[in-house]
């Protein structure tokens, strides 16, 4: 549905976007995830031709986005940050409108509107102002917006940016919905959203694409030891030693909790499950256990470790050889 | 040309969905029926060798509320929608740039000559209230028409390239007012005396819109002003069209 070949866009002295490639297939919900400020937004405007790009080539649903600008925007439903719309309108003329814009007749716009309506739940306030309606009901016609004509493709920039919780959760059961019957590229910086509606993500800092896999894929490759906690009644130090010495366990912390409890902390080999080695060694000690976990690494840790600060960045030239890996 | 009128359309609409499209209708219209009841005042007072059309389109009065007319109705045109971003939306959907500019530019058009039109209608409406014989003949009426629809093509096309350089409404309008002015006083140089010579003069005199006003209301239908507003809107409609798309070039 979209390729992308070593596309860069040159601001006067800075660069945006640096020669970056990747695909998108037909019926993929990818997650089009970085910080602020990386690059995102420019991205998707240069895919549906607000603008150009300065170097390579992109083409969207078979259409080149330089060649062929207005085949791209009719396969196209774009919802743009921060969802611009005109604010003196009421909700169902403004779909309306855009609707004939985007190519359909007068009575196909209707029914059309009716349904993207009925779909973003946006029925109630049909003869609104848009200028009087709430942030959510304003994302729910953004969204109207980008799928009224059916596109085979949905570009969302930041479709959950400023809703509150309950509301970002309905926009993302609605976006899985429609990743049923469209393709979807959305772009974000809230992890938890695209661990849970995409099926691949695309993280890209400072212009470049750093990893593009599914989020398990992701996780399962983060190089981060494996971490246990243990939260036992026992005098911490001897019981830190026995620990150490199982096979696996790399390196054991404790601290002190409230009524008398440790909290230990166990940094082990992630291709070996020490949890039944500890449970044996508490039972035969006769240790008193309260907890025994283990923390998994989440998204949030690979995007930590690949999308690292610019002060951070020139601590270790470790940590970029294996996100290099990972790109590869 | 598949989107225009639906374009057009929704420009006409929003500027008589905002109140500022009639407050500057009443208002140019009070002001210049005040002025026209001053000039029927002034020719009845003194002998005028002028017919009242070519008097009411010569007062300085006039020409005032005229140019204040053309930022207040152009400003909005393509400032308003980059502050707000909805430009994003409409240049993503399958629209032809030259349609936007075009369904802006005409809708705004069709506004200020809605706008104007009360004027002529004092014309007709003295005649048929004093029943007295006519105080200007029909080429000087008809000429002025043409010439204020001209002038306002002109116009309209500086605001609306003006609007389409920023997204603050308040410079398009300031820059709007300034071009319009500069070119007005082009005419008026000669007699400040900031220019000397034949050359010159007559050659400003071919950008002098007061000059041009007062041949077309004396009845005299010249091809040049014609030629010339008409020609310099095309080249004007086609920066702001440039303007728009240069975001899309390759550096």
């Amino acid at each position: 549905m979209i390729q992308v070949q070593n596309l860069t866009k040159k601001y006067a002295g800075r660069t945006a976007v640096d020669s970056i490639s990747f695909e998108v297939g037909k019926g993929e919900i990818v997650g089009f995830l970085g910080p602020n400020g990386a690059g995102k937004s420019t991205t998707l405007r240069m895919l549906t031709c607000f603008l150009s790009a300065t170097e390579g080539t992109a083409s969207v649903a078979g259409f080149d986005i330089y060649d062929d600008s207005i085949e791209v925007r009719k396969h196209v439903g774009y919802m743009p940050e921060n969802v611009p719309l005109y604010p003196d309108m009421r909700v169902i003329e403004y779909l309306q409108f855009r609707a004939r814009l985007k190519g359909m007749r007068a009575r196909e716009a209707k029914r059309a509107v009716e349904e993207a309506m009925d779909i973003c739940s946006l029925a109630e306030r049909k003869f609104s102002i848009i200028a009087t309606l709430s942030k959510g009901f304003k994302q729910r016609v953004g969204l109207a917006d980008a799928l009224v004509n059916k596109p085979e493709l949905l570009i969302l920039d930041e479709p959950t940016n400023g809703l509150d919780p309950n509301q970002i959760r309905q926009s993302r059961e609605l976006i899985k919905h429609l990743g049923e019957r469209h393709t979807i590229l959305i772009s974000t910086h809230i992890l938890s959203e695209v661990e849970m509606t995409c099926g691949r993500v695309v993280i890209i800092d400072r212009g470049k694409i750093k990893a593009s896999d599914t989020p398990q894929n992701l996780i399962r490759r983060l190089r981060r030891p494996g971490e246990i906690i243990l939260e036992m009644k026992n005098e911490a130090e001897s019981v830190e030693k026995k620990l150490v010495k199982l096979d696996g366990v790399e390196n054991v912390t404790s601290s002190q909790a409230y009524g008398g409890w440790s909290v230990f902390n166990l940094k082990t080999d992630p291709s070996i499950d020490v949890r039944e080695d500890v449970f044996s060694l508490v039972q035969s000690s006769g240790w008193k256990i309260r907890e025994l976990a283990s923390r998994a690494a989440s998204l949030e840790d690979a995007f930590v470790d690949l999308v690292s600060n610019s002060d951070e960045q020139a601590k270790s030239n470790v940590e970029k050889k294996e996100t290099e890996e990972i790109t590869s | 040309m598949r989107t225009f009128p639906i374009l057009f359309q929704k420009e006409l609409r929003s500027f008589f969905l905002s109140p500022l499209a009639w407050i500057v209708m009443a208002l140019f219209t009070f002001l210049n029926g005040w002025l026209f009841a001053s000039m029927v005042n002034v020719m009845r007072l003194r002998v005028s060798p002028r017919s009242l059309v070519y008097n009411l389109f010569d007062s300085g009065w006039f020409w005032m509320g005229f140019f204040i007319l053309f930022p207040l109705i152009t400003m909005r045109l393509f400032a308003e929608e980059k502050k707000m971003g909805t430009i994003e939306g409409l240049l993503t959907a399958p629209v032809r740039t030259s349609e936007v500019v075009l369904a802006k530019y005409l809708a705004t058009l069709v506004v200020y000559l809605i706008i104007v039109a009360p004027v002529f209608f004092f014309f007709p409406l003295f005649q048929w209230i004093t029943g007295e014989q006519a105080a200007f003949q029909s080429g000087a009426f008809w000429g002025s028409a043409l010439g204020l629809g001209l002038i306002g093509m002109f116009h309209v096309a500086i605001g609306t390239l003006a609007s389409a350089v920023t997204a603050n409404q308040l410079i398009a309008a300031m820059l709007t007012f300034v071009f319009v002015m500069l070119h007005y006083f082009l005419g008026f140089m000669e007699r400040f005396g900031l220019v000397t010579g034949s050359t010159w003069s007559e050659t400003l005199t071919y950008f002098s819109t007061i000059e041009h006003m007062h041949s077309l209301s004396e009845g005299l239908i010249d091809s040049r002003p014609i030629v010339y507003y008409v020609s310099f809107s095309i080249v004007l409609i086609a920066i702001t069209h440039h303007v728009l798309e240069s975001r899309k070039w390759r550096t």
